[in-house]
């Protein structure tokens, strides 16, 4: 059995940086674990605890039911994938999947029985001979895994092993990965800074943020009912477009205003939005993913609330049409939303229009690849009101229920 | 600290429980260094510090030693002796080590590499063998370069050669000849740290081959010209072998106490004063660091450099 | 401005390299002539084999076969004096460019500040010390001290912080090593182009070392060949005019001083050539682009 824990685990550095605070996961036996967030969150941190490369400054570290804080590295039963390889560049291909058997004192048989299977496994037959200087970025990393995976360990602990790849060849190994580890069933927690490989990999996904968790939750779970706007934020791409809004009462029924888009909150939406109830009145912010948007003239459903807005670029992705537009309306500006940018290097102020004198939200819409609208075109965009997302202008946590 | 507190599973943590994460990692290698480096390198320098304050009974007299071999008729003229020395190899070092560095630089690099080599290999024979070879070549009858004697040093014979007058300038001459080569490679190497956009865009900007090596290059290099100078003042200062072997050639014509640190050995075996020569070697020390400090305050070598 | 600007440069570089080649191949022609040719033929004309033959005979005999005592004595002090500082220097910097413990910067400045310190200060206190630790007469009072060699452990340590990245050694530590594993296996084999550098610059500044075994060795039999250079020089009638006429006829003349010098320089000049490719790849260092 091999169910990973971590229990209250906090890591402060020598220099005093709080790389970890509290940190409670449980990952059961078997399960693709995704770890994910911006730089500095303490994602690789926890891995590294996890594995005994750093001790843990507080908290119960469990591997398999074992407690495991004061055991190094390889009395953990773990292997790992480095970001780098960290293949021995002394050693040729054979001998660096060997190389943690033959410490073990693993009988010569074994080890040739068992290295044999696993180059087989990864398609390494015609490269077993060579160095890691001599090989693709692709086949060092499915070296890094072969090391890895011929120790049948109970854990495998893998640190952004896709991120130096290019991204046709990542495409490629995330689904390779994937479909290793759903044959091997080994318990595996993953690392990485990018959402898609976390949504497309994961059983469950936790983002993390500044040491803290923020959610943990299947794919599915996070992109549908984010539990604060980081979350909100970080899960889906082009990013949730964040606006400044309120909810009124407007003839006996809640509104929500944004600017000068107001519409009515439908019955549905309330239900599952009691929390709403509570803000009449008070400043929220408005989340709409650009899924959720859609050129009005396409627009195929009756009843969705419209928005009016200036069309200022167009990106034609062939499926589907990214289109940029402004809209009489603020954008919010959280501590979330700004850490969000920074982390992509836009120091600037997001959503906001670059265009000085002009007041007013950039948003993103995902249309649909028929839709005819042009750059500086005034536009109606339909918003699909089932899958707003509503959240505390201060705390930015998300308001379902009250 | 952590884990024992929290987890009422404790008791059935594994038996292998090592200390591997909380025992200091790499102390050991260190270990057989430490003797070396304490028995070699700290202990001495404390002794030799310790020898110069106190007498011949380990009672301590303060700067008397000092004083006392400071009126030895042989202390200024041997540390004159070295001093005008390290000035000359100095300035060789700056002028023709900068400048043959810069010469070769940025030029055909297989041609190149061939000077680097053929500069580099007096190198190797520092010490005892150099200096009799060069004492072969300052010896009118049988050297190569004996019209070159003849004219700049007025020498036809052997002992006019070494005339006391000559030596600061001919063991410059052998210090550089073995240690050149070495320091070319090292600035060579800084030069190529250099990017190549930079001497691209000084050229674009209408820069001559001359202009880029004094502007551009030069700068860049001071670090490791202060590096090389501070390195060599010191040992510059400690001068011995040379004058040593000059002596033995000689017979008497030169004397055995031409540079401090023979006169320090004089000091310490014939008159048994270890506690005179002690203060002269930390004498020695001081004029190293104080002409560090000279080089790196004049050089601005730790001040922040804007590439 | 062009040409002459270049053939000023081709200039300055070939009198140079004349400078510094040309003493050399004097050298290695000496001892082929007799000490009359020296004088009269031109300096880098060849003489014959004989007279070399001769030259090595005269040398040889010197003092009961002296010479080869120096020699021998060199290469004993070296090469001990060299392993000796591989096998401590190399896990030194290892250590201090990988461990993380206690005490590591302090040991590092110190190792700095000595390095800077020339020999000579220190020689007279490890002389006192060797002394008391009643080590004088014996060949480790030269190949202690030599085996100090804190130029090793800074090159050492320069090396394992830049070239050897610290996720390999977590790699290995996952893969089961222990740290003196993770050294064994991965550490040392990777450190082939600084064990190369470390024995060049260790040999040859013990080979050429001539202060220390000049105060700490009485019995010219123990001397290394710098030091018996300088013996045979004041033995020499040659430069020394006061020898020779003492009644013993001492058949050192120029060209077995040269002789004699070549022959001391040739193990050094050998590593030096074989040492030649990790030397450049080395000291340049990963911060040059050829």
């Amino acid at each position: 059995m091999a169910r990973v824990e971590l229990e209250g685990v906090s890591k402060v550095f020598s220099d005093g940086t709080r790389a970890l605070d509290e940190l409670d996961l449980s990952i059961p036996d078997g399960e693709f674990m995704v770890l994910v967030g911006p730089s500095g969150c303490g994602k690789t941190t926890a891995l590294r605890i996890v594995a005994g490369l750093e001790d843990a400054s507080g908290g119960v570290v469990r591997i398999g039911e074992r407690v495991v804080n004061d055991l190094s590295p390889k009395n953990r039963d773990i292997a790992m994938v480095f970001q780098s390889y960290a293949l021995y560049p002394h050693l040729s291909v054979y001998d660096n999947i060997a190389f943690p058997l033959k410490i073990t004192k693993v009988p010569k048989a074994e080890i040739r029985r068992r290295v044999a299977d696993v180059v087989r496994m990864l398609d390494l037959e015609p490269y077993v001979k060579r160095k890691p200087r001599a090989l693709s970025g692709g086949q060092r990393q499915r070296v890094a895994m072969g090391r890895a995976i011929v120790r049948e360990p109970q854990t495998f602990l893998m640190d952004e092993p896709l991120s130096n790849l290019d991204a046709k060849l990542r495409v490629q190994m995330r689904a390779d990965i994937k479909k290793l580890q759903n044959e091997l069933g080994v318990t595996t927690v993953y690392v990485t800074h990018d959402q898609v490989e976390a949504m497309t990999m994961g059983d469950r996904v936790a983002v993390m943020r500044k040491g803290k968790l923020q959610q943990v939750a299947p794919p599915e779970e996070l992109y549908r009912w984010p539990v604060n706007a980081f979350v909100a934020g970080f899960i889906g791409s082009p990013a949730m477009n964040m606006l400044q809004a309120r909810v009124a009462r407007q003839n006996g029924a809640l509104e929500v205003v944004a600017g000068e888009t107001r519409f009515e909150l439908s019955e549905a939406m309330l239900a599952s939005h009691h929390g709403l109830a509570a803000y009449e009145g008070k400043p929220i912010v408005l989340g709409i993913r650009p899924e959720s948007l859609e050129d009005a003239a396409l627009a195929n459903v009756d009843g969705q609330p419209r928005m009016r807005g200036t069309a200022e670029l167009r990106e034609a992705l062939g499926p589907e049409v990214l289109m940029h537009f402004s809209v009489a309306a603020e954008p919010a500006i959280t501590d979330e939303v700004r850490e969000l940018a920074e982390d992509v290097g836009d120091d600037r102020v997001v959503g906001q229009l670059g265009v000085p004198g002009r007041a007013g939200a950039q948003l993103v819409g995902r249309f649909s690849a028929e839709s005819r609208v042009r750059e500086g075109d005034e536009i109606e965009v339909a918003i699909d009101a089932r899958a707003l997302h509503f959240f505390d202008a201060e705390s930015g946590l998300a308001i379902y229920d009250a | 600290m952590s884990a024992t507190a929290a987890n009422p599973r404790g008791a059935r943590a594994e038996a292998t429980r090592t200390r591997g994460l909380r025992v200091p990692r790499g102390a050991a290698f260190v270990l057989a260094y430490l003797p070396f480096l304490i028995l070699f390198g700290v202990a001495p320098t404390i002794y030799a510090l310790d020898l110069a304050f106190t007498d011949a009974n380990g009672g301590w007299v303060g700067f008397h030693n000092f004083v006392r071999t400071y009126q030895d008729f042989r202390f200024l003229p041997a540390f004159k002796h070295i001093l005008l020395y390290t000035v000359v190899w100095l300035g060789a070092l700056m002028v023709f080590v900068v400048g043959l560095a810069l010469l070769l630089h940025g030029r055909a690099n297989r041609v190149s590499s061939a000077y680097r080599f053929l500069f580099y290999i007096p190198g190797a024979l520092a010490g005892a063998a150099a200096v009799v070879i060069w004492l072969f070549m300052l010896d009118p009858t049988v050297s190569p370069a004996s019209f070159l004697l003849h004219h700049v040093l007025g020498a036809d014979i052997f002992a006019q050669s070494i005339a006391p007058g000559n030596l600061p300038y001919i063991f410059a001459m052998i210090a550089f000849w073995t240690g050149a080569g070495a320091w070319i490679v090292v600035m060579y190497g800084a030069l190529n740290t250099i990017p190549p956009d930079l001497e691209e865009a000084a050229r674009i900007d209408g820069a001559g081959a001359f202009t880029i090596a004094f502007r551009l290059k030069l700068p860049l290099m001071r670090k490791w010209i202060a590096y090389m100078l501070i390195l060599s003042f010191a040992t510059g200062t400690q001068l011995f072998v040379e004058p040593e072997l000059v002596q033995h050639a000689s017979f008497g014509l030169v004397p055995d106490t031409w540079s401090a640190n023979q006169l320090a050995y004089q000091i310490a075996f014939r008159y048994a004063d270890f506690n005179g020569a002690a203060a002269i070697a930390v004498d020695l020390l001081a004029l190293g660091l104080v002409g560090a400090l000279i080089i790196v305050t004049r050089s601005g070598l730790f001040r922040t450099e804007d590439d | 401005m062009r040409v002459p600007a270049l053939t000023l440069r081709a200039l300055i570089l070939a009198a140079f390299a004349v400078f510094f080649v040309a003493p050399i191949v004097w050298l290695i022609l000496a001892p082929t002539k007799s000490d009359a040719a020296l004088v009269t033929s031109s300096p880098f004309s060849f003489g014959s084999f004989g007279n070399a033959w001769r030259a090595w005979h005269h040398l040889d005999a010197f003092s009961d076969h002296i010479y080869r005592r120096w020699m021998t004595n060199s290469l004993i002090y070296s090469l001990s004096a060299t392993a000796i500082t591989l096998a401590v220097s190399i896990p030194a910097g290892y250590g201090l460019a990988l461990g993380r413990f206690p005490g590591r910067k302090l040991i590092l400045s110190v190792t700095l500040v000595v390095m800077i310190m020339p020999a000579a200060t220190l020689v007279l206190p490890i002389f006192l010390e060797l002394n008391a630790l009643h080590l004088i007469g014996s060949m480790f009072s030269v190949i202690l001290p030599f085996s100090f060699f804190p130029f090793g452990v800074y090159l050492a340590y320069i090396y394992y912080s830049t070239a050897i990245p610290s996720e390999l050694l977590d790699a290995a530590r996952v893969d089961g090593c222990g740290e003196w594993s993770t050294f064994r296996r991965v550490a040392l084999p990777l450190a082939k182009p600084v064990v190369a550098l470390v024995f060049f610059f260790s040999f040859v500044s013990n080979w050429n070392n001539f202060f220390l075994p000049y105060v700490v060795l009485a019995d010219s039999n123990q001397y290394p060949i710098t030091v018996g250079l300088s013996n045979l020089l004041a033995s020499t009638p040659s430069f020394n005019p006061a020898v020779g006429g003492g009644g013993q006829s001492v058949n050192i003349f120029k060209p077995e001083l040269a002789l004699a010098t070549l022959l001391a320089v040739i193990p050094v000049a050998i590593v030096f050539l074989v040492s030649q490719r990790a030397l450049v790849r080395g000291m340049l260092g990963g911060a040059v682009k050829e």
